[in-house]
């Protein structure tokens, strides 16, 4: 196995008024390559901020304050890593929906009503494939049987052919804000619809050509959670990142999208990152699990496991409180309630609702070791190290 | 669509129908002798004032009175102004062009100006930038508009003389009324009718009498325009489409103004359009201090002498005018919005 993305002691903060909010607090989390990863946890937990961390794309008031995030693009060269914090906007521009790409928790919300859905799914490609476009239309361009009108094609031969070469020319700049001449990017718009309209009848949507017209409201919640997945999967990304992208569709569609889900990781892409707080999904798609806890990593393990044989008091309790069908009485439940992260508690954050709780529990943080067969946890029942 | 705008057009019938009732029984609770006063100049005349009411029926009912305007109206009498001395319909056209002249300035130059203020401050909420646009349009809006005016006449006119006030200097004004024939009032509109006569001296002179006005009611206004377009980037920015278009790989610039700048600017339509509805009815305080003889200085000085059938003229301008505003701004919605169906 080895490495895709490595977080290392990663804290995120965010400054509210009630004060500073303790999201992540030195998350250590190691994705493979070729791997379906499930991050499970309540609510607020922090695996949102986990992955929008990573992609730097934590909004106001929150910062990633400290830690590292290392990725290693390449499945074969695992010692060239990119540390990813450290990067400059432009190369995460570069690297977001190219490399890692991510999908939305709320279908309804996560595209821009009054754009279309084809120039929606296009940025995808004006953003990450423009050179590519540029030198496969200056190649049609330049082949004899191109049908554009003479003058004109004329025109466009050395504009494509000086986009294909650098895309961010001066003339080409300039060209786009004088108006008519701002048109000479018609072609590589009409490039980039038809590899949205490609990449939506990929994923099962019989009507693309119609679909690229329309609007966001005017298709239905699961149609919407498959074009946020065309725009993640437009530039074939290494890792996909889906936050809770099941969580408010109903069981049907769920069903179909995690079926999609799972057919694209074997074809498309290498690695799916999967943020859910359904156990049942995880417990049908994932390969390896993580278990968060008030902005702590506690329990990561493959996922057979940590079902047959959760370590940590946490996982256990949350595997209790999943209904089954052949329980008896009423259904279990955590005892007391998610801390609040502006002032959570000392040492195991886990420790006012733990059952097997110690002195040293209430002191410090147990450090994330591993117990055999790839089964990191972070209790004191295991270990005796601290991690501070 | 064009069903919709006729439908909209029948809809005006009954809007001025209503504000004329509404206008008109206001009016009406004034006393048959107070409104006959207003015909009335000297000590010598009070005593025909009974004379007055029984000529003009002063004292019928309400809606024998109100049936008798819209008698009048519907033969395109509007009345006599007092104020003006003519004919209400003619008076009109001498004052609304100077109304509509300051507003076809200061317009655009409201709603730009607020929109990029808007996002400027929206985007960098927070920041320096955003600190002191926001205290800028704070103070603007808050400061009476007169005091304002009274200000800026003060320091310009008063220690400077620039920027007179007025429509146009006293030399230009004898010039165009001494050669009628030189000059023709194509518009009413000096900056336009001074370029139309090729006179531009006359054109740059009106528009030096435009700059304190607008620069009043700009920064009056702005401030409203501003504060809808910041707190309108800070929602869209913070929803999750933003989210999509950053992981993505969208840089700021397209996030801020292709996807957030354009649906934070559907409220904005709404101010701005009202904006610049409501000025057509003229700032009275801008057209007084700077003496402009405009809609807003006539509906003022009519409403000091209970002047009615100016009142009830402006009343149905108004109607007029915020039925087609609202026409083109659900047009416009449309247009911005795919949302938004006509129909």
């Amino acid at each position: 196995m080895t490495k895709l993305v490595q977080t290392i002691d990663l804290i995120t903060n965010f400054y509210t008024y009630e004060g500073v909010v303790r999201a992540l607090d030195k998350v250590n989390l190691t994705i493979e390559h070729g791997t379906t990863f499930g991050l499970v946890g309540e609510s607020g937990c922090g695996k949102s901020v986990t992955v929008r961390s990573l992609l730097r794309i934590i909004q106001a008031p929150g910062k990633v304050e400290d830690g590292e995030v290392w990725f290693f693009q390449n499945a074969q060269q695992d010692t060239e890593g990119i540390e990813l914090l450290s990067q400059n906007e432009k190369y995460m521009q570069a690297l977001r929906g190219d490399s890692i790409s991510m999908i939305f928790q709320e279908p309804n919300a996560a595209l821009n009503p009054i754009m279309s859905i084809g120039d929606q799914v296009s940025e995808s490609f004006l953003f990450h494939r423009k050179q590519e476009m540029c030198r496969q239309i200056s190649d049609t361009l330049y082949s004899p049987d191109c049908q554009i009108f003479l003058p004109v094609k004329k025109l466009l031969q050395p504009l494509y052919r000086l986009a294909a070469k650098n895309t961010g020319a001066w003339l080409l700049k300039f060209l786009s804000r004088v108006p008519v001449f701002k048109y000479w990017d018609r072609l590589l718009k009409r490039e980039a619809l038809r590899r949205s309209v490609d990449i939506i009848a990929k994923l099962g949507i019989s009507n693309a050509e119609e679909i690229v017209k329309s609007y966001p409201h005017n298709l239905s919640g699961g149609m919407k959670q498959r074009i946020v997945i065309a725009i993640a999967l437009a530039c074939h990304p290494v890792l996909l990142i889906a936050d809770e992208a099941t969580s408010n569709l109903d069981v049907t569609i769920q069903a179909q999208i995690l079926e999609l889900l799972r057919e694209l990781r074997q074809k498309e892409i290498s690695s799916v990152l999967l943020i859910t707080h359904d156990l049942g999904v995880v417990a049908e798609t994932c390969d390896r699990v993580g278990v968060m806890y008030a902005g702590q990593l506690c329990e990561v393990a493959n996922v057979k496991d940590l079902f047959g044989n959760p370590k940590h008091p946490y996982t256990q309790a949350l595997l209790h409180s999943v209904p089954r069908l052949s329980q008896k009485g009423p259904l279990q439940s955590i005892e007391g309630s998610v801390p609040n992260l502006v002032a959570p508690p000392r040492g195991c954050r886990f420790h006012p609702r733990c059952p097997h709780c110690k002195e040293i529990c209430r002191k410090s943080f147990p450090m994330l070791v591993e117990i055999g067969n790839h089964h990191f946890v972070a209790c004191y029942l295991w270990t005796n190290l601290s991690r501070d | 669509m064009l069903p919709f705008i006729i439908r909209r057009f029948f809809f005006l019938i009954f809007v001025l129908f209503g504000v004329s009732v509404l206008i008109f029984g206001i009016l009406m609770t004034f006393s048959p002798e107070r409104r006959a006063a207003a015909y009335v100049t000297t000590p010598q005349q009070a005593k025909d004032i009974p004379k007055i009411i029984k000529q003009f029926g002063l004292d019928d009912p309400f809606y024998h009175q109100y049936f008798r305007w819209i008698k009048e109206v519907a033969k395109g009498n509007l009345g006599w102004s007092l104020v003006a001395a003519r004919p209400v319909g003619e008076a009109f056209w001498r004052y609304f062009p100077v109304t509509l002249e300051m507003n076809l300035f200061a317009a655009p130059i409201v709603i730009f100006f607020g929109i990029w203020l808007g996002s400027v401050s929206g985007i960098h909420r927070d920041t320096w930038v955003d600190h002191s646009t926001r205290i800028f349009a704070i103070i603007g809006w808050s400061l009476p508009t007169f005091l304002f005016a009274l200000i800026l006449l003060m320091v310009f006119y008063g220690y400077f003389q620039a920027f007179s006030p007025g429509v146009l200097s006293d030399e230009l004004t004898l010039f165009i009324i001494d050669n009628p024939d030189k000059f023709t009032p194509y518009t009413g509109m000096y900056t336009i009718d001074g370029i139309l006569n090729g006179r531009l001296d006359i054109a740059l002179d009106g528009l030096h009498h435009l700059v304190l006005p607008i620069i009043t009611y700009v920064i009056v206004v702005v401030a409203l325009n501003m504060r809808v377009m910041r707190s309108g980037i800070i929602e869209e920015l913070s929803k999750d489409y933003v989210l999509t278009a950053r992981a993505k790989g969208a840089d700021n610039k397209t996030v801020n103004f292709k996807h957030a700048r354009r649906n934070a600017l559907l409220p904005v339509v709404t101010v701005a359009g009202q904006l610049v509805a409501l000025s057509m009815e003229g700032s009275v305080s801008v057209e007084v201090v700077y003496n402009r003889h405009g809609i807003g200085w006539w509906l003022a000085e009519s409403a000091t002498q209970l002047d009615m059938p100016v009142l009830m003229c402006i009343c149905l301008f108004m109607g007029v005018v915020f039925v087609i505003t609202n026409l083109i701004l659900d047009i416009m919605y449309a247009v911005i919005d795919p949302r938004i169906r006509l129909n």
